[in-house]
């Protein structure tokens, strides 16, 4: 039996080239293996072969994505390959976007199986493995050698069409994906079985994994409220009336950001609500009840807060994603600093 | 090991013949200095660097192993590691080497 090609992608770094220095070369491809490849080839025995291995610089990669994803994709499809193969790339960031983006493009429009590695906290991580078969890693490549024959096994059944097993059998990131089984014993017996484990501190897998949301330190606490710049945002949809931007009322894609300039409370013919996951007569009625201007300018009056914000930013928290709420965070905190706020009052709903 | 260091290495390996050189590291803890270890004798084992793949097998040991310590001046050793030696896991870091050169030292 003829062996299965495989193309392979690494940045700058692993090629040898250098490192921050030379992250913005453009692609390249060179025949056989380079750098991490070797650890492959020598995994994959005599089952698969690396035919070519592409290097992108992994900031020529950040600044260029369409031309180098088009260039890349070119390379690929010259060689023909049956299977695509990206990193691993640990903990590195944009390495990790990389590798997931390019394999994406792969598997779209070459549709050959694709496989990356990277840790499971790397952005390209959280944005691709819905996508993708990812191996886990750990965060630094001091973890090559146990990393790379887990990408080796996984790589040689994708390549051959083999049923894939689940994510701790078979070392790649949860993708999401439920699949029905049949189990030997019925689902109360297996909970059972769980919590007497549980309260005797034995071993147990849970059946149903909940999503694992970060925690944010809280920042230090004001120097001197008299004269703090004070802003306020929401996730309950306040949004001037007629909801100019058409933030969504679930799910939201953007968020608004309005003057309160001239305003000395909020009211029913000025603003509303735009979210769709609660009742929002109150909130219509006096959408101060969410978005507190009226008492903000009150404490302003009275000289407890030094001043309240020009702006407001919005958005509608309904069933939004994590990734987009933490997206909007990042952005519009970086224009709270910029315009000197010392601290953000937050209230949802 | 970053990549100018494993160049050096290979570089001095190649002057001096791989069975002439040994080299000493200093890392504070046995998983760094067991990395390094095996760069330079069973190659890069993140395979970035100059050392990928290429198995140069140098002897190998760290500055608070006792064959270092019988080697040099008892009162240069006093000034300049017996301060680190009583601060790190010196028994990790022995077992550490001794594994390193047990499978990949050629010399």
């Amino acid at each position: 039996m003829s062996k299965y090609k495989v193309v392979h992608y690494i940045n700058q770094f692993f090629a040898g080239i250098g490192g921050e220095e030379k992250a913005n070369i453009p692609p390249e491809m060179r025949d056989g293996v380079v750098g991490p490849g070797m650890a492959l080839a020598a995994a994959f025995e005599d089952d698969m072969e690396i035919v070519a291995t592409i290097i992108c610089g992994d900031s020529y990669y950040a600044e260029n994505m369409e031309n180098a994803e088009a260039t890349i994709l070119e390379m690929v499809k010259s060689k023909s390959p049956d299977m695509f193969i990206a990193g691993p790339a640990f903990n590195a960031g944009r390495y990790g976007t990389a590798c997931g983006a390019i394999c994406k493009a792969v598997k779209d429009n070459l549709g050959i199986p694709v496989l990356t590695g990277m840790y499971v906290e790397n952005p390209g991580a959280d944005i691709f493995k819905k996508d993708l078969f990812i191996v886990e890693t750990k965060n630094s490549a001091a973890d090559m050698r146990k990393a790379i024959p887990k990408m080796a096994a996984l790589a040689i059944k994708m390549a051959k069409g083999e049923e894939l097993g689940s994510p701790s059998e078979e070392n790649y990131i949860e993708r999401g994906v439920r699949r029905n089984i049949f189990r030997e014993k019925r689902g109360a017996e297996r909970a059972v079985e769980m919590l007497v484990a549980k309260v005797n501190n034995k071993p147990f897998v849970t059946e149903y994994p909940m999503p694992v949301f970060d925690h944010v330190a809280p920042a230090a606490a004001l120097k001197d409220l008299k004269k703090a710049k004070i802003a306020v945002v929401t996730s309950g949809g306040i949004v001037p009336k007629g909801n100019p931007d058409h933030i969504e009322s679930s799910s939201a894609s953007k968020y608004g950001k309005y003057d309160l300039t001239g305003f000395d409370y909020l009211t029913d013919e000025t603003h509303e609500t735009a979210h769709g996951g609660y009742d929002p007569c109150y909130a219509n009625s006096n959408p101060n009840r969410v978005l507190p201007v009226d008492v903000l300018r009150d404490l302003e009056k009275e000289g407890v807060i030094g001043e309240l914000h020009k702006y407001f930013y919005t958005t509608v928290g309904n069933c939004t994603s994590v990734g987009n709420a933490v997206k909007f965070s990042k952005e519009y905190a970086q224009e709270l600093l910029a315009d000197g706020v010392d601290g953000v009052i937050m209230t949802s709903t | 090991m970053d990549l100018e260091n494993q160049n050096r290495v290979k570089d001095l390996a190649e002057k001096h013949g791989a069975e002439n050189v040994v080299v000493i590291f200093g890392a504070a803890e046995a998983e760094s200095a067991g990395l390094s270890a095996e760069t330079v004798t069973n190659g890069d084992p993140t395979f970035a660097g100059p050392l990928a793949g290429v198995q140069l097998g140098l002897a190998v040991y760290h500055a608070v192993e006792p064959e270092f310590k019988e080697a040099v001046d008892s009162d240069v050793y006093e000034e300049q590691v017996s301060m680190m030696e009583m601060v790190l896991d010196v028994d990790e870091i022995i077992e550490e080497m001794t594994s390193i050169r047990n499978d990949f030292s050629k010399y």
